[in-house]
């Protein structure tokens, strides 16, 4: 790939960062180009993907004469009969066959994963009890109190009243210790996020790109300002033309 | 009429979900094999799906430019996106790099896809700290151990929090890594744990709905 084209991709990429970050500022026509251009890259990325897996799924094995294939892609291109509303029931057909796959799949990995295992993990440690140093047993009784708040806390079939409501008010804090855990991770995953497209504006900001990060920058900063400026002397007109 | 457009479809969830679900409890090559294929057609009917939503979306744009609607021209954006993945990843063959070179692909993905939707989620950041402090307002105990948690999971992520610990609570011995290993490990599971268990019933409770047909609101209006 020649240099010319990795200095394009720099501007183009420094360039739809800074029209999504401008809508910090305010809405305006850059963001909501970026914006489409996000949809649109989306689909064609995903578009992309599902392609491959049509072709890999139906495309190959009917050339190999792999005819049950055929029966998926119907079921499938049922789907698409949801935009001719006479025969849009047999878009049903496809998504019973997900539904009917999608709950049968739902069921065992439902019990085991969040179910079987939440309540075998909670149990386990106390297997080893001799095994314990204090802080372990102290860890594995904390844990186990805080399932079993959380769990009355979310039983509504007895009313929440005397020792009922304060053992399910001790579940609520061991809910906001799990809220505000994950919302401090999501927090730093964004965060991190950040951090990355800040260091792709700097990079893009050296010579060998051009300098595209500040030209672009500046050109945005003089679009709000000209922008500002004009539609502050249009609303002027106005107001002394009423 | 009413055979085939409802007693067929509902009979397809339960012989198709009862199947599903059997396999996992049946240690044997042929539900193994069953398994494998339902997984085959499920990701030729979503890759449908897919297209169902792909259409919809073109439509919907493609209605918006011919009617000159408000906006309109933004609508345009929506298919240059979308040329400026598919065209690249035709031409690479839907491969990202060759050998150590970037493809078309690659390039499109690096200096298009990614710098959008790597931006599109950092914006959040700022929101999510203008929301946090409006949520932060300490009103009550629960909001106040909700805040700490919070607090430790940040600052026990970045060198500062580190510096912060070592000052006040450095006699105490532990570092701050270790108080958020503690709190991801143990309280914080507590409480996702409870979250889990009770996500599982529910979804095991809708899941038998739809498969016997309790639940058969998706099938939509006749």
């Amino acid at each position: 790939m020649s240099h010319t084209v990795l200095i394009a991709g720099a501007w183009i990429s420094a360039g739809l960062t800074i029209f999504l970050f401008s809508f910090l500022y305010k809405d305006n026509p850059f963001f909501k180009i970026a914006e489409h251009l996000y949809l649109g890259a989306g689909m064609g990325w995903w578009c992309q993907i599902y392609f491959g897996v049509l072709q890999e799924k139906v495309w190959t094995p009917l050339t190999h004469h792999e005819w049950l294939v055929l029966l998926p892609a119907l079921l499938g291109l049922s789907l698409i009969t949801q935009f001719i509303p006479k025969i849009s029931w047999l878009s049903r057909y496809g998504f019973t066959f997900l539904m009917g796959y999608g709950s049968g799949l739902a069921i065992p990995a439902g019990l085991a994963t969040d179910f079987i295992n939440q309540i075998g993990g909670t149990i386990q440690p106390f297997a080893n009890l001799a095994g314990m140093t204090a802080f372990t047993l102290f860890n594995s009784v904390l844990m186990a109190v805080g399932v079993i708040c959380v769990l009355i806390y979310f039983f509504f079939s007895l009313e929440h009243k005397g020792a009922i409501k304060k053992v399910s008010n001790v579940g609520i804090y061991f809910l906001m210790i799990y809220f505000g855990a994950a919302f401090g991770n999501t927090v730093m995953a964004r965060f991190s996020l950040l951090y990355g497209r800040f260091d792709s504006l700097y990079t893009f900001s050296g010579k060998q790109y051009l300098y595209a990060t500040q030209v672009i920058l500046i050109a945005m900063v003089t679009y709000f300002i000209l922008h500002g400026f004009l539609t502050r002397n249009k609303a002027d007109q106005d107001e002394e033309a009423a | 009429m009413k055979l085939i457009k409802k007693t067929i479809p509902l009979a397809i969830v339960f012989v198709f979900g009862i199947l599903t679900l059997l396999t996992y409890y049946v240690p044997h090559k042929h539900s193994v094999d069953f398994l494998e294929t339902m997984n085959k057609w499920e990701n030729i009917v979503t890759a449908f799906a897919f297209f169902l939503g792909l259409i919809s979306l073109f439509y919907a744009h493609s209605t918006k430019i011919s009617r000159k609607a408000d906006g309109w021209g933004y609508s345009l954006f929506v298919f240059v996106g979308f040329l400026a993945i598919i065209i690249p990843a035709y031409i690479s063959k839907g491969k990202n790099m060759n050998g150590a070179e970037l493809t078309w692909m690659g390039w499109a993905f690096q200096y298009i896809y990614n710098p959008l939707s790597a931006t599109m989620f950092a914006v959040l950041a700022f929101y999510i700290v203008s929301t946090a402090y409006k949520s932060f307002r300490i009103k009550s105990l629960q909001a106040f151990v909700l805040f700490v948690a919070a607090m430790f999971l940040i600052l026990g992520n970045v060198p500062l929090g580190q510096i912060i610990w070592d000052k006040m609570l450095g006699w105490t011995g532990y570092n701050i890594s270790q108080v958020v290993d503690w709190i991801m490990h143990v309280p914080a599971v507590a409480g996702k744990r409870g979250i889990m268990i009770g996500i599982s019933i529910g979804a095991v409770v809708t899941a038998l709905k739809i498969i016997f047909g309790i639940e058969r609101q998706y099938l939509g209006k006749d």
